[in-house]
């Protein structure tokens, strides 16, 4: 998946409703207001990210950097969380953060390629399903590259010349084609 | 007792002219949207979506395809195929391949995906078994009325897409002309996607630098054979797509499309250079069998052909080097590939004549919608997908690319027709039975090995 930095925000967003729901629950039932808001701060880090770091040094994102930013996000939350005393032991935030991180993938991964048919085409971002280009827009051709060949490679073709004498072997090998003719034809 | 097809006259909101992949992706993300079944006709004569590409892909010896794991026959993207080859085998292996993007689909598991689908959902009662030979734009209110190749009414549809496929593998000139002179020589110049056999003894010229070419390398060196690659130029006419992955989504070609026309061909220039495909398996062969003395490369064009002591003799003239002249062989091998030219198509050639359809170089000059110019309109659309679609979208002749056109086809249709859309618990059920079943087929087939 390319994702755009409106795919990876609109995605971001998406993601973490689920969890808010899960924080917003957990607050009123504890009466501890910190999972809401360790949620706020997971949103905000990421949008951060989303915006002003992830779109410089990732354009294709493969399958495993999810695990890799998913560590790197959770150190900056838990570090956020510690510094702006949330109101979460060190254990309550470790494991809300990660059941919120498999709650969000999950909604990524299962739940949005079936709200949205072209979710992935369209770089995370929720478009109407459509066509990309303009109607008037120039359609073209693919053309493409390639290096030349080197002086060593003509080898074989020497030994294939006609010139040579043709080896035994070589001589009156059945033809290749499997498509043979009907008998009597 | 199998499905039994359709019978024409039959109206249908949407119809698909054509009964290969194509028509499979438009029908399934059409039920799947929320068009019943009997709203959807697929015209063709092939009681078997996959029919075509079986065929071309056993006379190849391909195993797997070059897709990875989002390309497949599910209407949604998830699962992925390699979570579906996963689930069905208790492994996590496809998973781990697939995170490193090391995982390809099999050719026999797509194909029982594929089938899975399509007997699921009802492809074969909702075909016509009849080639489609003319169809008429008709008014009040818009519509197209199709007719079979004698004429014979076939009945009427809003939207039609046109998943033609391919048309017919061409040889080069001198080839083609010595195959029609003598049946000796027939035989032994064969097509890349024709059946064929290698004799461990034989020495062989393998024309073309394309996929179906890098095949037949690997399959002559598998053989024990000879193989001379023969291209015709230091720049290959046709690339197989290897493209960056970002171009295969909306987003790539957005701005692929946003570039000028120069900045486009110069953009093509760097993201295509080196195409060839680059696994492991098929390197490792090739450089064997180069060291072994049995795999060389070179740049020409056979110009002249006759029978000889080896079975074949060949001219083969360079206009990139030094000049190799006649060569004896066994036997010829085409990996030219298919002629791509729409006039080849007969239904697209009356098209074009009847309504003076724009064509440029074989391609009809289509919209940036994949619609026909002249024909298409928002409120009954007539567009095209697969290897004629490639000038609007570049990957349009793979799985990625004929879903990309068939959904954004299918929407289209949805809204000029305000189709009350199923559910979203009524795609994630569809979805997840379709999974279920495409499983159980994976697990009666032999798993495939993987290249990279």
């Amino acid at each position: 998946m390319c994702p755009t930095t409106l795919g990876r925000t609109q995605t971001r967003t998406a993601i973490l409703v689920g969890p808010a729901i899960l924080g917003l629950i957990l607050s009123l039932v504890t009466g501890n207001e910190g999972y809401i808001v360790i949620i706020g701060i997971y949103l905000l880090v990421g949008v951060a990210l989303d915006l002003c770091f992830y779109p410089f040094v990732i354009r294709w994102q493969p399958p495993w950097l999810t695990f890799v930013l998913a560590a790197g996000e959770f150190g900056i939350v838990y570090v956020l969380a510690q510094v702006l005393k949330v109101g979460l032991d060190p254990f309550d935030a470790i494991w809300f953060f990660w059941v919120s991180w498999i709650m969000a993938i999950w909604t990524k991964i299962v739940i949005l390629p079936i709200v949205s048919l072209t979710w992935i085409e369209s770089g995370g971002e929720f478009r109407e399903t459509g066509w990309s280009i303009a109607p008037d827009a120039e359609p073209m051709p693919i053309i493409a590259a390639e290096a030349v060949e080197g002086p060593d490679r003509v080898a074989l073709a020497r030994e294939f010349s006609a010139i040579n004498q043709i080896p035994e072997g070589v001589r009156d090998l059945p033809a290749p084609s499997g498509l043979h003719r009907a008998p009597g034809r | 007792m199998g499905a039994v097809p359709a019978a024409a006259p039959r109206d249908s909101t949407i119809a698909v002219v054509g009964d290969g992949f194509g028509s499979l992706i438009v029908y399934a993300t059409a039920v799947y949207l929320g068009f019943r079944p009997e709203e959807i006709t697929i015209y063709g004569p092939s009681d078997n979506p996959v029919g075509t590409y079986q065929q071309f892909a056993h006379n190849l010896g391909q195993t797997v395809l070059r897709s990875e794991s989002e390309s497949h026959f599910l209407p949604a993207d998830w699962p992925t195929f390699a979570q579906l080859d996963a689930f069905s085998r208790r492994s996590p292996q496809p998973l781990w391949r697939s995170i490193s993007r090391k995982y390809n689909p099999g050719v026999p598991e797509i194909l029982s995906e594929a089938l899975t689908v399509a007997s699921r959902l009802g492809w074969e009662d909702s075909r016509v078994p009849t080639r489609v030979g003319w169809l008429q734009r008709a008014e009040d209110p818009a519509h197209f009325v199709l007719y079979d190749e004698d004429a014979g009414y076939l009945g009427r549809a809003r939207h039609v897409m046109l998943a033609l496929g391919h048309g017919p593998l061409v040889f080069p000139p001198a080839l083609a002309k010595a195959k029609a002179a003598d049946p000796e020589v027939d035989a032994r110049i064969v097509q890349a996607y024709a059946p064929k056999a290698y004799h461990p003894d034989g020495r062989y010229v393998v024309i073309g630098s394309g996929i179906a070419s890098i095949n037949e390398w690997a399959n002559g060196l598998d053989a024990g054979a000879k193989i001379l690659a023969l291209r015709r130029n230091p720049q290959p006419d046709e690339q197989d797509l290897n493209v960056p992955r970002c171009l295969f989504e909306a987003l790539g070609i957005d701005v692929f499309q946003g570039l000028d026309f120069e900045e486009r061909v110069k953009f093509l220039g760097t993201a295509l250079r080196g195409t060839a495909p680059k696994r492991r398996s098929w390197q490792e062969r090739v450089e064997h069998g180069r060291a072994e003395g049995r795999f060389a490369e070179m740049i020409g064009e056979i110009n002249q052909v006759e029978r000889g002591p080896a079975g074949v003799r060949i001219h083969v003239a360079s206009a990139h080097g030094p000049d190799p002249g006649w060569l004896d062989v066994t036997g010829v091998v085409a990996g030219t590939g298919f002629n791509k030219s729409v006039l080849t198509l007969p239904l697209l050639r009356r098209l074009i004549e009847f309504y003076g359809v724009p064509v440029e170089n074989g391609r009809i000059r289509l919209r940036t919608n994949c619609g026909v110019p002249g024909l298409d309109r928002e409120e009954s659309r007539l567009c095209m997908m697969g290897l004629t679609a490639n000038t609007v979208i570049p990957h349009g002749d793979t799985i990625a690319g004929l879903k990309y056109i068939g959904r954004r086809f299918v929407a289209d249709c949805a809204r000029a027709e305000r189709l009350r859309r199923r559910s979203f618990f009524g795609r994630l059920g569809m979805q997840l039975s379709l999974a279920g079943q495409t499983a159980s087929a994976i697990r009666a087939v032999r798993r495939s090995e993987q290249l990279a």
